[in-house]
């Protein structure tokens, strides 16, 4: 918390909070998805580029991505991702036996898009809902490749300093590791700040915390 | 008595598991897909449905503008929203629709539940 340059220690603590309840419901989704227990990190919050970002990922790892650009009362990417190995095993623990095991590999892409639109809908929607605020998504992205290929996929020469929040998460019985991401640009930091302080004001003037619920 | 249902949503995988979940109750009922708001508008004014159910965040014509319309052309078709799009906002657009809402991913036991209501609806 202490990397946020000019966030209070009440703005840091809510922008984790918020994102806490948001990523557990992230897990929730993922959890029903592939009918066993989730484990999520706390959030890690850190300044870094998207190259140095995926670096620190593993620059060995090949991966397969799942993006969603949001935009509204701030902007980010969210991101979620697997190892490359592990998507048809995930895809696998969603459908059961629905889909014969020789159909499904056609049905991969799709069905990891869909996976990615559910669990990161999950953690914005819920973000949105706490801060009152509509947040429009795009439709979902499925890349394979290195890290930096999911994580900088531009690969372009400018790659300013972002806030990357970052959850790592694990499918127990399958010794599956995945990655959750966030990724605000410093406008849409100064953005979602604003969010915060609106959401901290509410809070000191005694109104209660709406949005919350879940259907 | 078997009814015909309308299942929307760019996912062919969801349309696959919510077909599989109307039919596991319902193994008579007729199911149809589409893949997009503007193809499901086509598709009711051909075959109304007894039931849509309608993906929010879609190519094209999303799930809301679809409901919009369809609410006034089938008035008596019910229409339930089944989205990973969580926002009150869009719960309250749906109410607001008189329509319903079920969040992804979905479970047999939610569709089943919704069915039941619904086949108890007057």
């Amino acid at each position: 918390m202490s990397e946020l340059p000019n966030i209070s220690e009440i703005e840091a603590d809510c922008l984790m909070e918020i994102f806490n309840i948001g990523v557990g419901h992230a897990a929730a989704a993922m959890s029903n998805i592939v009918n066993e227990e989730v484990r999520m990190s706390v959030p890690s919050l850190h300044f870094t580029t998207r190259s140095d970002a995926a670096d620190e990922l593993g620059a060995d790892l090949s991966l397969c991505g799942i993006s969603q650009h949001y935009q509204g009362a701030y902007a980010t990417e969210a991101i979620l991702m697997f190892p490359e190995t592990a998507s048809f095993e995930i895809v696998r623990m969603m459908v059961g036996d629905m889909i014969p095991a020789h159909e499904l590999g056609a049905m991969e892409r799709e069905a990891m898009c869909e996976i990615g639109n559910i669990v990161l809908n999950a953690c914005v929607g819920t973000l949105a809902n706490m801060f009152e605020k509509d947040l429009i998504g795009s439709l979902p992205v499925f890349r394979v490749g290195s890290s930096q290929h999911i994580l900088n996929p531009a690969d372009e020469e400018d790659d300013p300093i972002l806030l990357m929040l970052r959850i790592d998460f694990s499918l127990e019985r399958q010794q599956i590791e995945g990655y959750l991401a966030f990724i605000l640009d410093m406008s849409a930091l100064r953005d979602l700040r604003e969010q915060i302080r609106i959401y901290i004001s509410r809070l000191e003037a005694g109104i209660a915390p709406v949005g919350l619920s879940m259907p | 008595m078997s009814r015909q249902i309308l299942i929307v949503d760019d996912s062919r995988l969801s349309r696959m598991i919510s077909r599989q979940y109307v039919l596991s109750l319902h193994s008579d009922w007729q199911i149809a897909e589409a893949a997009t708001g503007e193809q499901a508008i086509e598709m009711a004014a051909v075959n109304p449905p007894y039931l849509i159910l309608l993906d929010v965040n879609m190519p094209g014509m999303g799930g809301l503008e679809a409901a919009a319309v369809l609410r006034k052309s089938h008035p008596d078709t019910h229409i339930v929203l089944l989205t990973a799009n969580v926002q009150n906002s869009v719960q309250a657009a749906a109410e607001q629709l008189g329509i319903g809402f079920l969040s992804k991913p979905i479970i047999e036991a939610q569709i089943h539940a919704m069915l039941n209501k619904l086949e108890q609806t007057p």
